[in-house]
Parts: structure tokens; sequence; C-alpha cells
């Protein structure tokens, strides 16, 4: 269980990161307050990390035969 | 090839409040190494494990259960342990215990001369861990405080209760005072509030103590699921409070970061946001314990306390220590501690909790009683036939609370749609964000803006706080608790309600099956009819039908044949003196021959009466009338002379017509299936209006005719004996086992009858079909409101009215949504099936009528 959290935990990071990432740079683009970008980007980003780990992990977990 | 031995156990687990919470103890449950199923029901906090034990054990289960923040209650047992020694006692007992399945915690103390042990019931008895103590050398005895399964369930779910009220106590004063406070500048409250109480950092102290306290199990819990890729809702709860709070605090510190400044302190968001979430688990607490009341009923008539004879000494005993063999006393007014059978004694014993019938049974030497019913008159003394798990209370309560785990395909669907929601909707919050932050607030934001049924403005509300003001409110909205309850909450009441009438539901499953059947087939012998033949007419030719029935069964007095026993048995009935025959002769398929007192008598077919030279002239008629109706004819020579015609038949029980009658009103068809030839089954269908007739069906191809009817696109009910027709039971979609008695352990079929009455097929047709209606009435409450609230909680009537739902106004309607399910519920608590309360009033008004009777008799 533990050796399926650390494998997952580098991916559902990265993929949520990219996705907050993202979302600047959209609002890079357009006509926003750095305090709501980078306050969206947080949302974004928790927002990312709980669709993405209960996808991730179970995944992982079926990879491994854990 | 190695084949698995898998057992089942049902562990109660505390702290579920929602569907998620039934997904995520699943998965932790099936995560184990060793457990092969786990099926958990919210409404009655219960998971139904199937494990390997040579793999694991309960206690990693226990283990896994308690890491992700939910518990599993165990049963508690304290002895008073005598004659240990000091701690190496102490570890030889702990040791002995530590291996046997089921035992968790063993708690050995020398110098207060006690052990405490925490068992699972469903795998170890506390008469067995007192045999294994004893075994090592130790007088033991049962501490009077040992409690019992039921107050340990009980205990649990009124900690969950205290803890919710503690948390009521501290949220709902604080929340009301930040309320006030944020509210101060509006409508009328500056004259009656002081403006110091808006003061921002005075609220930021006053929301704090809720979010750390009352509003702290929201994010244990979540963390504890998330860790595991299992999302809850209590993450819905810790997302919604924790941003509004964090945005609050930013607010009231950094005014200028562009939330909103300090006009957007949403203090009273988070506050009451959290107060309306505990009301919404106190409710759930408080009324999901009631829904359980059936079964809680069931286990409190187990007695405690029992009665033995042992050495020839009277003594009292816990009911537990009974064992089988053991003489057991019953008095006038007392419990019956275990299933058995009667010695000596006569008394009227009341069964109705256990078998529905409402009125006493008399009991006497060779009758069998059943533990947990209560006796009324007389005392007496009966033989212990099953104890502890054997007793049929302790099967029908397994039964139930098998059924009340199990989960009917309606629940299937929302339970899927439940457990995969809390995903769905932070992809929703998400997605709602975006619209908002990259095109909804440019287009739509005015500075009017408000949250609804507040004085709010949103005038400074900048993008971001917007855009998240409507995610989170997605979040709390969205949350599906009444989804997860409605089905388990209906089908919990609804089978407790059957049990209360002696109907046995092996599960949701067998609810939904029953209350869609259209076409009901009875198994006709021991079914429809009582399944032993009896004499139904007597006919004399010159003499008396005494004297014909009397010479009949002076001949068959030496037969084992069924239909000589009948005639047997009607004489005696009639009290008629029996002689016994000489020189019997029975010849095979046609009757039997014998001497009676020096008269030679010949009893049997036509074919015999021609074969020994017997006139039949003047009676043929009526001997086929008699078998046009179904009756088999015996006829009575005496020396070469017919005297008389007995006829014999399986004969109808008292409410077959009325049962088949009434599901006919129903609208539900109904056939009669039988081995019987066609002319006798049609004669008996034709008494009871059944039109179907299925006749000359081997018991093995009784199945078949099951299908054939399914083929033709009816739901199919087959009620029959559950021992000689389960294929059939087991092919329809509903199996009505019928008249199980005691016994119920041993009975297929997906319905089980107690009693040995047809009325119960439509008893349980009613319950089942009310059952499936409060589940469908639960489940519109339910999406209902999801389907509703969702899209206004996303910001759907905005462009219209510049309005959007506060988080707090989302947690009221999510906690109201909760309440509805679990009130609707409650409705099944006074129900009575119309047969059933149609049969009341005919007993009440035979009551009446022989009270009357008896009154004119006095005058």
């Amino acid at each position: 269980m533990k050796r399926v959290g650390l494998v997952s935990l580098p991916i559902y990071t990265s993929m949520a990161l990219l996705v907050s990432g993202a979302f600047l740079g959209i609002t890079v683009a357009g006509d926003y307050t750095w305090v709501a970008r980078a306050g969206g980007a947080a949302w974004v980003f928790g927002l990312s990390m709980i669709v993405l780990m209960p996808i991730v992990i179970p995944a992982v977990k079926k990879r491994m035969g854990a | 090839m190695t084949t698995k031995s898998l057992k089942k156990i049902n562990l109660t687990i505390s702290g579920m409040t929602c569907a998620s919470c039934v997904v995520h103890v699943e998965s932790a449950l099936k995560g184990v190494p060793g457990v092969e199923g786990a099926t958990v029901n919210l409404a009655t906090g219960k998971a139904g494990v199937e494990y390997d034990p040579s793999v694991t054990a309960v206690r990693a289960m226990k283990d896994e259960v308690d890491a992700i923040g939910y518990g599993v209650v165990l049963d508690v047992v304290q002895f008073h342990v005598l004659g240990m020694m000091g701690s190496h006692c102490e570890e030889i007992i702990k040791k002995a215990l530590a291996d046997v399945p089921g035992v968790y915690r063993v708690v050995v103390s020398s110098s207060t001369e006690s052990a405490r042990i925490e068992y699972i019931r469903d795998l170890v008895t506390p008469a067995e861990i007192r045999g294994l103590i004893q075994g090592l050398g130790y007088a033991v005895a049962e501490k009077a405080e040992g409690q019992g399964a039921l107050d340990r369930e009980r205990e649990a779910r009124e900690r969950e209760v205290r803890r919710q009220l503690v948390n009521m106590a501290i949220a709902w004063p604080l929340g009301i005072l930040v309320m006030l406070g944020t509210f101060q500048p509006y409508w009328f409250l500056p004259s009656i509030v002081p403006s110091w109480l808006n003061n921002k950092v005075l609220l930021f102290f006053l929301t704090t103590p809720i979010v750390v306290g009352p509003g702290r199990q929201f994010f244990v819990n979540s963390w504890n699921g998330l860790r595991r890729g299992i999302t809850d809702m209590n993450l819905l709860y810790a997302t919604g409070i924790g941003a509004a709070y964090l945005i609050a605090v930013i607010n009231t510190f950094w005014p200028q970061a562009g939330f909103g400044g300090r006009e957007a302190t949403f203090y009273e968001a988070s506050a009451l946001l959290t107060a309306f979430i505990v009301l919404g688990r106190y409710l759930e607490a408080v009324t999901r314990g009631r829904t359980s009341e059936a079964i809680r009923r069931l286990m409190k008539l187990q007695p405690k306390r029992a009665r033995v004879f042992r050495d020839g000494q009277e003594m009292e005993v816990t009911a537990e220590e009974v064992q089988v063999g053991d003489l057991v006393l019953v008095r006038p007014g007392e419990s019956i501690p275990v299933d058995g059978v009667v010695e000596e004694g006569y008394s009227s014993v009341d069964q109705s909790m256990v078998t529905g019938e409402s009125i006493p049974v008399e009991k006497k030497a060779g009758d069998e009683v059943i533990g947990g019913t209560m006796n009324k008159t007389g005392a007496f003394k009966f033989r212990a036939t099953r104890v502890g798990s054997e007793t049929a209370l302790a099967q029908i309560i397994k039964l139930v609370e098998e059924a009340q785990l199990s989960r009917a395909p309606i629940q299937a669907l929302a339970d899927k749609v439940a457990g995969h929601f809390i995903l769905g909707v932070h992809a929703l919050a998400l997605a709602v964000f975006l619209f908002w932050f990259f095109l909804g607030y440019s287009q739509w934001f005015t500075p009017e803006s408000r949250l609804m049924l507040t004085p709010y403005t949103l005038a400074e509300m900048g993008v971001f706080g917007f855009a998240l003001l409507v995610s989170m409110t997605v979040l709390i909205i969205s949350c599906p608790c009444a989804v997860g309850l409605a089905t388990p909450a209906a089908i919990m009441a609804g089978t407790g309600k059957a049990a209360e009438h002696g109907i046995l539901f092996k599960g949701g499953d067998a609810v939904e099956a029953t209350s869609k059947v259209r076409f009901v087939i009875f198994d006709k012998t021991g079914t429809l009819t009582r399944g032993e033949p009896s004499v139904t007419d007597v006919l004399a030719l010159g003499s008396t039908e005494e004297e014909v029935l009397r010479l009949a069964a002076c001949a068959e007095r030496g037969s084992e044949h069924p239909l000589g026993e009948a005639i047997v048995r009607e004489a005696q009935a009639r009290s008629l003196r029996l002689d016994e025959p000489q020189e019997f002769n029975a010849v095979p398929g046609h009757g039997i021959e014998a001497r009676v007192n020096g008269t030679q008598v010949v009893l049997g077919n036509r074919r015999l009466m021609e074969q020994r030279g017997v006139s039949l002239d003047g009676v043929l008629s009526q001997v086929e009338r008699l078998e046009e109706d179904g009756k088999t004819v015996m006829m009575v020579a005496a020396t070469g002379r017919l005297v008389g015609l007995v006829a014999v038949a399986d004969t109808l029980k008292e409410t077959s017509a009325q049962a088949v009658k009434s599901l006919q009103r129903m609208g539900i068809k109904v056939a009669m299936i039988t081995g019987d030839n066609r002319r006798t089954a049609n004669a008996i269908a034709r008494k009871l209006g059944i039109d179907r007739v299925l006749a000359e069906v081997l018991p093995e191809d009784k199945a078949i005719e099951v299908k054939k009817l399914q083929a033709e696109g009816y739901k199919v009910a087959m009620v029959g004996d559950g021992i000689n027709d389960a294929p059939a039971l087991a092919q329809a979609d509903a199996g009505i086992a019928i008249g199980s008695g005691t016994d119920v352990a041993k009975e297929t079929g997906h319905v089980i009858l107690i009693k040995d009455d047809l009325m119960d097929v439509i008893a349980a047709v009613q319950v089942s079909r009310r059952t499936m209606r409060l589940v469908r009435e639960n489940l519109a409450w339910a999406f209902g409101y999801n389907t509703l609230a969702i899209p206004l909680g996303a910001g759907l009537i905005y462009p219209f009215f510049a309005q959007v739902v506060s988080p707090e106004l989302a947690a009221l309607l999510m906690a109201v949504s909760s309440l509805s399910v679990t009130l609707n519920t409650q409705r099944m608590r006074g129900y009575v099936p119309p047969i059933r309360r149609a049969g009341r009033r005919r007993e009440a008004h035979a009551g009446e009528q022989a009270l009357q009777q008896a009154g004119r008799r006095t005058a």
C-alpha cells in the first residue's frame, strides 16, 4: 500500500501541476490580477489533485498487482 | 488445485454517514489480502465480509477500517477469573485466547481477578471463550455487567449522537453569533446587534473554534480517505468549509489581496456550513437508529436467564449456558430461553413475536416450543433441542440482518452513482470554476450581485472570489447523502416490518422480485392442501357410517399405507372401538383383505372388488361423482357383499381458496403445479378457482414449468415446500418457501414464511410492494434534490437574477434532503399489510361475537 502511494504521488502531482500550469498560462494572456492568477491556479491544482488521486492510485495499484 | 474455504461475518461499522462512506469502507475491506468480498449497508451500519481465514483475520480488517477513520464495533464480555497466580497466568490466558478466531483484544488482570475480552460474536461465543479459560484450569464466572451485541450497537450509536450533540453545542451558538456579526450592518440588525460584533478579527476568533472543533472530523476523514485514493462526502465538506474559511481569513488580514476585501469575509459561510452539516449528521444518527428498530425488537426477545435442572437440582443460568439436552423449566409469564420439545406440563404460548400469529398456541408434551416466545398460563418443562446461534430466533435475526445487508438491484445503480458522485462533483466544481473565471464573470457579473436570501452584495467580488464561491457552492450542494440512504433505509424498514409478521425476505433483491410478481404458482401437496390424506366421505349401504368406517379401520390397522392410516385416524377421531385384524393381506396397488372378528373384509378399488366377485350395482354413479371431485374411493365389502364406500382425499388448507381469490383480485395470475393425475388436480383447482393447472409434473420438472412461464414474460413466484421444491423455488423470480416453522436455516427460496398460512403470500407481496414504493419515493426525494440543486448551485439562474446560492443555504438544503428521506422511511413503522388488517378485523369481530354469546349465556 505504501509503495503504491509512493509510486502514485509523482504521477498525480505532476498531472495536477500540468493542469494548473495550463490555467496559469491561459490567464497570463488575459487581463487578470496576479492574486486571481495565483489563487485560481492553487484552486485548480487542489481540485485536480482531488480528481486525479482516486483515478491514479487504483490504476497504479492494479498495474502493480497490489 | 487448492480450494479456499471462505468464511462470512457481519461487522458493525461505526462512523459511516453517507453513500461514499459505504464505498470507502468497502474499498478498505476489499483491500485487505484474503478478503474475497465485502458489502456494506449504510442504514444498518453493517459490513458483510467474505474472507479466507487462512490468509487474514478480523484484526487486519478492523485495523484497516480504523485507519480510514471508521470503527468496527466489537462485543465485550467480562469474566471473573479465579485461580490466577500473577502475570504468568495472565500471559497464559492471553496467549490461549489470542489464537481464537474472532477474539480481538484480551485484557487480563490477576489483581482484580478479571478478564475483559473484545470479540466478534459471529465467530466466537462467550460460552466458548469461557470454556477455553476453564480448560486452562481456572474457575470462571460471567460478570453481571457483560453486555450483548445489542447494547454495544446502541452504545456506539449513542456515542455518535452524543459526539454530534457536542459538535452542535459548539457550532450552533458560535455560528449564530458569527451570522449576527456578519449581517450586523443590514436589515433591522443595527438596532439590536452591537457594531463591535461585526469586527472581522472577532469573527475570525469566533469562527476558528468551529472549523478546528466540529469541522475537524471532515478534514481528518477526507485526508485519511484521499491518501488511499478514496474520495468521500467529507472531502466535499472539507473543501467547502476550508475554502470559505481561508478566503475570509485572507480578506480579514490581507484585505488588499484581491479576494473581495473586508466586505467579503464569509465567516458565516464556513461557520453555518459546519453547523448544518453537523445537524445533518446528528439527525441521521438518530433516525438511522430508529430504522433498525425491528431487528432490535427481535434481538430484545432473546431471554437472558434460564432455569435448568442439572444433577437433579434446579438452577438459574444465563440463556447462553443452556446446552442441548438440558431440561428447562418455564413458569407462567416467563420467556422461553431456547428451542425445545415439551416433556411435561401444559400451557399456552404467545408466539406472535416470532411467527406473527396473534392467538396464543397451546403446548403439551411432545410439542415444539420456540426460544424467545412468551409462556402465558401454565408451567412446563421442556428438553432443549437448539441453543445459541441454532435457535429459531437466532436464525431469524441472522437472516433478517443478512437481508438488510444485501442490496436490491435498484440500489446497485444508486450506489454506483453515489460512489462515483464525489469525483464527478469535484470535476464539475473545477469545470464550473473555469467557466465562471474565464467566461461567466466577464459576461454576466454585475455589482448588484447578491447571495440568495441574504442581504449580501457581491459588488467588490473579483473574478477569482466569484468563481471560487460558485465552485464551492457546487461542492456543498451536490452532496449525495440522501441518495446513499434512500434504498437501504427503505429495504431495512420493509424487511424488518415483514419479519414482525413472520415473513423473512432473504435480501433486498427478494423484496424487489416479490414486488414485481405477476404470476404465482402454488405447489399442490402440502401447500394448497394439508399434504396428508383424510377421510372426506363415508357411505353406508344398509348399515351405519360408523360400522362401515369401523370395519375398514379394523382391517387397515396393520397397514402402513397413507390411505389406510387416514381411515384409522378418522375412526380414532370418532372414538370407534377398533379390533385387531386376523389374516391381514395386502394386495399391492389394489387394496387389502383381512378377517375382522370372523368376518372376511375386502377393502380396495373397483378392480379388487371385481376380482373378488363383489357386485357394485347401484354405487358406480356415486363412485364416479366422488372421483370427479378428486377423491380416492375405497369400497368396503364384508363376506362378499358391498357394505359401503370410504372416500379419502388430501384436503385443502383453510385459507387456500381465500388466498387464491385475494391474489387474483390483486391482478396476479395463479397456477397450480402437481405430480398428481389431471383429474384429481382439476378437481382441486376447480374448488380453488384456479384455471391454470400444471398436472402430472415430476418434481424435477417443476423448474422447467416455471421457466416456461418466465419465457411468456411473467415475473413468477413459486410457492412450495422449501426442501422438496428447491429447484423450482430457485428458478422462480421469487421462491416462497411456506410453513418452514422454526427451522429457517434449512430453507431454500428467496422468501421464507414461518407460518403455514397462505395468506402470508399476499402479505409478502403487499409488504414488498409497499417497500419498493418507499424506495422509489426516497430516491425521488434524493435525486430530485440533486437534480434541482446542482444547476442552481452552479449559477444557472445568475445571468437572469444576479443571485447565487450561498454555501450555507446549500448546506441547509442538503440537510433537509437527508431528513426528508429518513422521515419518509419512518412512515413504514406503523404499516400493517392490508390483508393482515382485514384478518385482525375478522378476529376482533369473532372475539366480540364470542363475548356477546358468552354474555347472553351468563344472562
